[in-house]
């Protein structure tokens, strides 16, 4: 049994389970979905492990590079005369895939922890809970785009019902608003892996693919097709492969997400429940960030290379406005919502600049968000939970009444901010020293970009810094009086220990980056050699 | 002499009046009379006719036949007027309307 | 990637991991086991006194002797290998030595100073990790790490200021303190990453060493700054440099170069406090008082000077007078500021200030070694002079409890008179505060006439407009004297004001134990001259000695007339204060003034950032925040009523014209049904005459047609 087939469908198993079991079993649900959260962990530690980080299994446009693989024939129709159609259960990681997996993996536990406080319906919560967990996983595994596609798609269902029934007050309109949102990226995403699909041949079989690694290789494409990069194609009057890259790029952005695309996050975020808030922000938008670099660049690395500039542009912006939204805001989950899309923007700064350095700290910051914003968004759930409120005006001196949390949120909070010694710091300041060196490697990104993306760290300290100041530290004021402070106890046993593992990853990433680095680096210099080549 | 014609004209006057009264009368029993009316026309032409019969008297016997079978379904029809006023308190046709569709 | 370590250079190395990490493992031993115990106190300041027993071996084995440098590779991203490493050179070894030096009086005086308070192994926790922060921030090899500890020293200092975090004030000024660090670690950061673009490297020794990539290879030209590496052949593999195939050629625009200065800038004027980012500094002072000596007048403040020293080859002259100007005019600003505090605290943070910019202005003149000798000096009767104001503040507070007063504990207003009643922290203040005035037997006086005399020397070599610079550098240095003079006047002469307001106060006040006292003494010795120069007059030390000079000077009259100047003009000011503040003779400066309200209103720079900047960035914010909510989503949201338009006039059509058609055609269906249903209106009589009516007809139209 392959290794990453079993990571993938695990959970979904465990899904059956609780479908199968009647519903005067519900207390057990939540011990099988830990349970199958941790299996898989456990899987997904021995692939890290096993994974084998020298530049002969660097991945990225060499099929043969992968790791973990399977490959079968799922769907295959003979159409006759338009020829074959090859649909395969292809799965396999590299570099850029497999630290992702780890991070999801331990995500997926805490938000399987943060779940207890779920109440009704539980059934139908944790099923839909591990339909999720297997459709993330199948994202980052997949190398056939159809696949992908697949699971892409199914993942929207689950959360569309986990923010539309489990959410807050306006649980509805965001539960739409981020339904829209990512179905409007999608379909048009399909239309480009349809044009994709006939574009492309497998040179062994002679049959169109949907081979995601064969679509890497410029010589696989069919000379005249859509978006084969000698016939110049146009659609509407622009190149066809920038149309393509586009529609990719704006699929994935919706996700990361990248302003202006950004609007359905702090919704989804604010309505959503503790453990979805936790995937959206853990997983969702690391998806976007996973899908440009293994898609975007991979598929149109000339498209990419013309357009890094404005890839920049776009991650500087939603640097510093998700951070100026920040500062602004009086909700907390609000304002983690929009450091989220400035902390976001860095990625897409890295990925812009192309350079060795970018990218690792691209995906160095994806990894350190997935931790820092799991453990930001479980915080905001725990004063939440306790008196159903988050207005950070509403709150002061929390740090007296709550101690154990609040060095908690010191933690997260400075992580976040980028303080050395913690995940974040690495992966920010090389995501700019890439930025900056862009210009003397490839001439992508002017110098300014770097220097306004350092100011975005400025806000970042401004804006957790005041919400510390303002909602933890001073005397005790709160606005429910007597009964808040009853009611806010500090962290039980069960929220420690889902924090600890999170503030530890977050420490010891910052510590030894060599733990993302050193498995990513090989992968990352191929993909920056075959971006070269374009 | 009395011609046949006499008779049909006495049969018509007399069919018309009963028409005249099944028609606007707004009492059943009246209605029930001008049946009764229009039935002795008709038996009048029967014993007319029966004249040309090659049949002797054969036209009598039939209208006496006709006369017991009108006496019969008049018996039959004033029990029913009589249960209708029963049913509705009235015998006016008009108020009656639940043969409606 | 390096030859054989010697023996006793390996000892060093060991000897200089232990110095850092001990107070690391103290505290993670009090943040893991000694949480609430007393003894996380002593467990610290054990950890702080090993520390500097072998930070003085390790001293001895550096000073003047070979440059050590080792490294391991800490991880490899892309191309390039970040290094872990220690540098260690007389610049480092200094620092090394000083750090624990001068926090190990100040941990002997915490255990005392704090013993009362509810968070005392927080506190100790909190110490312990900003002396490990800063120790590893002065032996560091490379950018990535002295960034690193730059900003944990910056977050040690944020946590020991917000120290008691239920007063708002002290939360609003570590907030403070850390963003406006942040200004200049971004400063920092956006240098770090100029200069690794174009040398490829982080490597401090590579980079600024004596046959260092900026120091030697690097050169602006038409425009651009390049980096030329061919001659790094000669270089030898055993030290571990990396050899690059010759004309390697790196360049990028000359403007950079300055760009990357003022982020260096920048970063020193966060944390050394200079114009204009200084405004933390006093703020700072919500912070325990020991705290205060420790990191905001001794040892992080200085790091930025610290970074200068580390960097300096970089700077171009036009840079180094830059630094000059900024360096000479927060000295002034912050000593005419220092003239009118009330705040006993505050007083000695503008002081502090002013003394930095002392050193950034020593800096830019070129006189490096004074600058640094300043340093060292500064620290010890700075921070001497923060435990004394810790001392009179304590028994001030004790004063204040034991009477139930409400006044203000660090108020000038309410001292005064104390001489008799703590006279070793009188004397001991008596010898920082003439340390600081620079008189002559003390080590200020080293010190701080070596920056004079240079600067007037500077000054006099390049002419014109650059004479502002000694002289106001002069002017500083008296208003330093009597600044100094109004302090230790109000404090320890005159009468107990205390008493004079509140007559029937008792006070028991008292120099206190040894843990106080030892601290004082420590301190006091080593702001005397012996410790650094055996001739009480020079105005150089034996530091000095051991570390570069940059700046060109001619020895002459200057050397002999500067000094004399200086002290006679300090004498005087002292002369003045006396009769000012004790005889009452003259009135100084009406308190009404413009110039009075200037100073004592901070030059309203504070007032200034608050209202302009701090305002500006959140109405940009709000505004942004409204832009997010209206304009973005609600563009999304114009689309979705777009949509819900379009769909409702497609709900309509469907409705009412497709349905309609439908409906219309059952409309007309049962409009007729309706008609012919009128004949089934159950009356008898009708059915009857419409019969009739029917046969009638019949028969007419048989007739009819029979008849055509």
């Amino acid at each position: 049994m392959n290794l990453l087939t079993l990571l993938i469908f695990t959970p979904v198993l465990f899904g059956l389970i609780i479908l199968v079991l009647p519903s005067s079993m519900r207390a057990s649900f939540k011990y099988i979905t830990l349970f199958a959260t941790l299996l898989q962990l456990a899987f997904s530690i021995f692939i890290y492990v096993n994974f084998n980080a020298d530049a002969a299994h660097a991945g990225i446009s060499h099929e043969a590079q992968y790791q973990f693989v399977q490959k079968l024939p799922w769907i295959n129709l003979n159409l006759g005369g338009a020829g074959k159609m090859q649909i395969e259960y292809y799965v396999g990681i590299d570099g850029i895939s497999v630290t992702l997996l780890v991070m999801t993996a331990l995500v997926m536990v805490v938000a399987a922890v943060a779940s207890w406080e779920i109440k009704s319906n539980l059934k139908g919560f944790f099923a839909l809970f591990l339909l999720l967990d297997m459709a993330v996983v199948g994202v980052f595994c997949a190398l056939d785009f159809f696949l992908f596609y697949t699971f892409y798609e199914l993942m929207l269902l689950p959360l569309y019902f986990l923010i539309g029934m489990w959410g807050g007050a306006r649980r509805e309109y965001a539960a739409i608003k981020f339904f829209l949102y990512t179905l409007f990226g999608s379909v048009f995403m399909l239309l480009v892996m349809i044009g994709l699909y006939l574009s492309v041949k497998d040179p062994v079989t002679g049959n169109h693919t949907f081979n995601m690694v064969q679509m890497m290789d410029p010589k696989n494409f069919i000379d005249g097709s859509v978006f084969s990069i000698l016939s110049h194609q146009t659609i509407m009057g622009m190149p066809a492969r920038t149309v393509g890259f586009v529609v990719l790029f704006i699929a994935f952005a919706i996700k990361v997400p990248v302003v202006p695309l950004h609007t359905w996050l702090p919704d989804a975020h604010v309505e959503a429940p503790t453990p979805v808030s936790i995937i959206l922000a853990g997983v969702l938008l690391k998806i976007g960030g996973y899908g440009i670099i293994r898609i975007c660049l991979g598929i149109f690395p000339d498209v990419a290379h013309s357009g890094a500039f404005w890839l920049g542009l776009l991650g500087i912006i939603s640097i510093l406005y998700g951070a100026f939204n920040a500062l602004a805001q009086r909700d907390l989950k609000r304002m983690i919502a929009y450091s989220s899309v400035s902390h976001m923007g860095f990625v897409l700064l890295g990925i812009a600049s192309q350079t060795a350095e970018g990218i690792s700290g691209a995906v160095l910051q994806m990894v350190s968000h997935g931790f820092l914003s799991t453990m930001l968004f479980f915080l905001v759930g725990v004063v939440y939970s306790r008196v159903h409120d988050r207005d950070i005006y509403h709150f002061r001196g929390l740090a007296t009444l709550m101690p154990r949390y609040t060095v908690y949120v010191m933690v997260a909070f400075f992580a976040s901010l980028g303080l050395p010694g913690f995940s974040a710091f690495v992966a920010e300041a090389f995501t700019l020293a890439g930025a900056f060196k862009s210009h003397n490697i490839n001439g992508l990104l002017p110098y300014w970009m770097a220097v306004c993306g350092s100011v975005g760290i400025l806000l970042s300290a401004a804006y957790f810094l005041w919400t510390l100041q303002r909602m933890f530290f001073g005397t005790i004021s709160l606005k429910g009086g007597d009964f808040w402070k009853g009611a806010l106890t500090d962290i039980d046993w069960r929220e420690r220990l889902t924090l600890l593992p999170l503030a530890i990853m977050a420490l010891a990433l910052g510590i030894m980056p060599s733990l993302v680095l050193g498995k990513i680096n090989e992968s990352v210099l191929a993909l920056v050699q075959y971006l070269q080549l374009k | 002499m009395i011609t046949l014609t006499d008779f049909m004209v006495v049969s018509a006057v007399l069919f018309c009046t009963g028409l005249f009264i099944i028609v606007s009368k707004k009492n059943a029993i009246q209605i029930l009379i001008g049946i009764e009316l229009m039935l002795n026309a008709a038996i009048l032409n029967l014993v007319a006719f029966g004249k040309y019969d090659r049949v002797n008297n054969s036209g009598q016997i039939f209208a006496l036949f006709a006369i017991i079978l009108a006496a019969a379904t008049t018996a039959v029809a004033l029990a029913i007027i009589l249960n209708v006023y029963k049913q509705y308190k009235t015998i006016n046709p008009d108020q009656i309307k639940d043969l409606k569709d | 990637m390096k030859e054989a370590i010697l023996p006793q250079e390996l000892q060093t190395i060991y000897l200089t991991i232990l110095i850092v990490l001990l107070p690391f493992a103290a505290f993670i031993l009090n943040f893991l086991f000694l949480n609430k115990s007393k003894a996380s106190g002593w467990v610290s300041t054990i950890a702080i006194l090993i520390s500097s027993i072998f930070s003085i071996f390790v001293f001895t084995a550096i000073w003047n002797g070979p440059v050590i440098h080792v490294q391991t590779i800490w991880f490899t991203i892309g191309d390039s290998q970040v290094h872990a490493g220690l540098l260690l050179n007389n610049l480092s070894v200094l620092m090394l030595a000083l750090v624990p030096l001068v926090a190990l009086p100040v941990h002997i005086y915490s255990t005392a100073y704090m013993k009362d308070d509810a968070g005392y192994g927080r506190y100790f926790r909190y110490l312990s990790f900003f002396c490990f922060s800063m120790l590893a921030l002065v032996v560091v090899d490379n950018l990535v790490l002295f960034y690193a500890f730059w900003e944990l020293v910056g977050f040690a200092s944020y946590l020991l200021i917000g120290f008691w975090f239920d007063r708002p004030a002290a939360v609003q000024a570590n907030k403070k303190a850390f963003i406006m660090n942040r200004i200049g670690d971004i400063g920092l950061l956006t240098a770090i990453i100029i200069i690794y673009t174009l040398f490829g490297t982080f490597d401090l020794e590579k980079l600024f060493g004596a046959e260092g990539f900026v120091t030697r290879y690097s050169y602006i030209e038409n425009g651009t700054w390049s980096f030329y590496l061919n001659h790094v052949l000669h270089v030898p593999v055993s030290r571990g440099w990396t050899v690059m195939a010759p004309h390697t050629v790196t360049q990028i625009p000359a403007i950079w170069q300055y760009v990357a200065f003022g982020g260096i800038f920048l970063g020193v004027a966060a944390k050394s406090a200079q114009f204009p980012l200084h405004t933390w500094l006093p703020d700072a002072m919500e912070g325990p008082t020991s705290v205060s000596a420790l990191i905001h007048a001794a040892t992080m403040v200085a790091a930025g000077v610290f970074l200068l020293g580390r960097v300096y080859p970089m700077f171009n002259t036009t840079e180094l007078n830059i630094l000059a100007a900024v360096g000479c005019f927060t000295a002034f600003m912050a000593a005419t500021i220092a003239l009118t505090q009330t705040d006993l605290k505050r007083i000695l943070a503008y002081s502090t200030i002013s003394q930095l910019g002392y050193m950034v202005m020593a800096m830019g003149i070129g006189a490096y070694a004074s600058s640094l000798f300043h340093l060292v000096t500064h620290a010890f009767f700075k921070c001497l002079l923060f435990l004394c104001a810790g001392i009179v503040i304590h028994q001030i507070k004790h004063v204040k409890e034991d009477n139930h007063l409400d006044i203000d504990p660090q108020d000038l207003a309410n001292m005064g008179g104390l001489r008799k009643k703590l006279p070793v922290t009188f004397v001991a203040t008596l010898i920082a505060g003439l340390a600081l005035i620079g008189l002559p037997l003390t080590s200020g006086y080293l010190s701080k006439e070596g920056i004079l005399v240079q600067a007037f020397e500077w000054a006099e070599l390049k002419g014109g407009a650059f004479m502002l610079i000694p002289v106001f550098a002069s002017i500083t240095s008296w208003l330093t004297a009597f600044y100094v003079a109004r302090m230790i006047l109000k404090v320890f002469y005159g009468d107990m004001n205390l008493s004079k307001l509140y007559p029937n106060i008792t006070i028991h006040i008292g120099d206190g134990g040894w843990r106080y006292q030892l601290p004082l003494i420590m301190l006091a010795l080593c702001s005397l001259f012996p410790l650094f120069s055996l001739n009480p007059l020079a105005h150089s030390g034996w530091l000095t000695g051991g570390l570069p000079q940059y700046g060109q000077y001619t020895a002459g009259l200057v050397e002999l007339m500067v000094p004399v100047i200086i002290n006679v003009g300090s004498i005087a000011m002292l002369y003045y204060a006396y009769m000012a503040y004790i005889k009452q003779r003259d009135k100084v400066a009406a308190q009404p003034s413009l110039l009075h309200r200037i100073s004592f209103n901070e030059w309203y720079i504070d007032a200034f950032y608050q209202r302009v900047i701090v305002r500006a960035v959140m109405t940009f914010s709000k505004a942004l925040y409204w832009f997010d909510l209206k304009v973005i989503d609600g563009l999304v949201n114009l689309f979705e009523r777009i949509a819900r338009c379009i769909a409702g006039a497609a709900a309509w059509f469907d409705k009412y014209i497709v349905d309609g058609l439908l409906h219309l055609a059952a409309a007309l269906v049962a409009y007729i049904g309706g008609i012919a249903r009128r004949f089934q209106n159950g009356k008898v009589q009708y059915y009857l005459f419409s019969m009739l009516l029917a046969v009638i007809v019949v028969f007419i139209l048989k007739i009819l047609i029979w008849n055509s």
